[in-house]
């Protein structure tokens, strides 16, 4: 069965919560909802950015996603 | 008065063009802060070395673009930019402004920022230089609350779109290339301001040909004006730059010693096809193998015209040289309608078309031509659902930058590619 919007929200999170590295990209998430198209994963993504439970990093040129309670000092490079 | 001596910037100021070393010289009057710019600015000449470090978590609640984080490696020295981002405005279509909101523009950034500007970046937007932390909410709030302005594009969002001056200004516009680059800037806010894509993704819309905004070489997705049936003619015109009456090139050259006007030499040996020739004091094209180049058209703007039944052609792939160096879009769509009676529908389907592939066999930080590269374009036009045509591959994609050797730069330079990422780590 599919899985529901908040389902895979739930799977962004803890993906952004146990990855080895803090700093993930969208496409890192596409598992977290195998059955689901790329744009829905990142509205929920972004979702979860808007709720306060993830944050984005950005080097300028690409952007990435941090779990707000993996979020370092501001000056995290 | 000067807060750090800066020698090797004030050489900058003796050459016969104007230097940016003065402007900011200029503001750092208005605001010392800038003499820190100066300062660190000298520290690089002498160290080789940048003193920025870029990105981080920075940027206004919501938004995963707009603004690229920008500190200082030495705060303790330089304080005035210990933190110094940069923030994207979206320009408007065809970057025309009044000048109540250019004022009203540079008073926030005066307020809330250094006032140093660039005006504009490559994509476009406007850039405003040097924000603290701390400023960027209360500068948004009022961009978009008083100026009803929004920020533009950075990092893996939709990049601010841009076109050329279309319709407004110019004759030869195939489409309204204002509309189509301000409808699609409404129509995708959501991509602009958060990341969507495994990496940057640029429009950018070209009336014609000619191409001013170097949508060819600068854009992921370059919509181009182009007409469908033959190049509109007046024979009469056509004789009247023969025999000397009507100055070629709109007058653009005149300055020149070029003789009388050759049309021979000047228009028909030039056309890349070959496909024209005089039958007597007639001009004749074989329009099935004209590729749409502008040349005889720019020259004799007053005898020859785009055709009537308009529209664009649409190219994918260009980027500038990260991985395996830059290249030039490759035509995909020979010929599609632009307009706004279907909401530019057609060219939106085209867009989410490549975004759904993309998105899923893009890798990270690759842009859509280098993956089109890499799975091969035979593979691209299938999911695109195309027939090859020979347009796709006739012109092998060329590298317009050029790049310089050690041997080849007097003095030679070093770069220790290891230590610098060391330091400055992605
Ligand atoms: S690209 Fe063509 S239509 Fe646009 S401004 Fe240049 S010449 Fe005019
Ligand atoms: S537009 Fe270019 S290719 Fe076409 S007829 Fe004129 S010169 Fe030849």
């Amino acid at each position: 069965m599919a899985m529901s919007d908040q389902e895979i929200k739930d799977a962004i999170l803890e993906k952004a919560l146990k990855n080895k590295k803090a700093q993930l990209y969208v496409k890192d998430f596409y598992k977290c909802g195998p059955d689901a198209k790329a744009r829905k994963i990142k509205n929920l993504a972004n979702e979860l950015v808007t709720e306060a439970k993830m944050v984005f990093f950005s080097s300028g040129s690409t952007t990435m996603y941090v779990h707000a309670d993996r979020q370092r000092s501001e000056e995290v490079n | 008065m000067a807060k750090h001596d800066t020698p090797l910037l004030d050489e900058l100021e003796s050459g016969p063009w104007p230097s940016f070393v003065t402007d900011i010289k200029r503001q750092a009057e208005v605001n010392p802060d800038c003499w820190d710019i100066l300062g660190q600015l000298e520290l690089s000449f002498k160290d080789r070395i940048t003193h920025w470090k870029h990105g981080g978590i920075v940027g206004v609640f919501g938004y995963g673009g707009g603004i690229v984080g920008r500190y200082s490696d030495v705060p303790k020295l330089f304080p005035g930019v210990e933190h110094f981002h940069t923030v994207r405005v979206n320009q408007p279509a065809s970057k025309y402004y009044s000048t109540e909101n250019l004022r009203a523009l540079m008073k926030l950034w005066d307020k809330h920022g250094s006032g140093m500007t660039n005006m504009h970046g490559s994509t476009g937007d406007i850039i405003l230089l040097g924000c603290r932390t701390e400023a960027l909410e209360p500068f948004f709030w009022d961009l978009t609350h008083d100026l009803k302005q929004d920020l533009g594009g950075s990092g893996s969002n939709l990049r601010t779109p841009a076109n050329c001056l279309g319709e407004s200004r110019c004759e030869w516009s195939c489409y309204d290339t204002e509309e189509a680059c301000h409808h699609l800037t409404m129509h995708y806010q959501d991509e602009i301001h958060r990341p969507a894509f495994p990496y940057k993704f640029k429009f950018k819309f070209s009336g014609c040909p000619n191409d001013c905004v170097a949508a060819l070489a600068r854009s992921d997705f370059a919509v181009i004006g182009n007409w469908r049936d033959d190049i509109q003619m007046d024979q009469a015109e056509v004789k009247a730059y023969v025999d000397g009456t009507t100055i070629p090139n709109g007058g653009a050259h005149r300055d020149g010693d070029w003789g009388t006007f050759d049309i021979q030499k000047e228009v028909i040996d030039l056309c890349p096809t070959e496909c024209m020739w005089m039958e007597g004091d007639e001009l004749k094209i074989d329009n099935s193998e004209c590729t749409r180049c502008m040349h005889c058209i720019n020259v004799m703007p007053k005898a020859l015209r785009p055709g009537k039944e308009k529209g664009a052609s649409i190219s994918i792939g260009a980027k500038a040289p990260i991985l395996d160096g830059a290249q030039f879009a490759t035509l995909i769509i020979p010929f599609i309608k632009v307009t706004k009676d279907d909401e530019f529908e057609s060219v939106i389907d085209v867009i989410e078309e490549v975004w759904d592939w993309w998105m899923t066999v893009g890798k990270n930080r690759e842009r859509v031509g280098e993956t089109i590269m890499r799975v091969g374009l035979p593979t691209f036009i299938k999911v695109m659902g195309l027939d090859p045509i020979p347009q796709m591959v006739k012109e092998p994609r060329s590298n317009p930058y050029v790049f310089w050797s050690e041997e080849e730069v007097p003095g030679g330079f070093e770069r220790d590619v290891d230590a610098f990422r060391k330091k400055h780590a992605a």
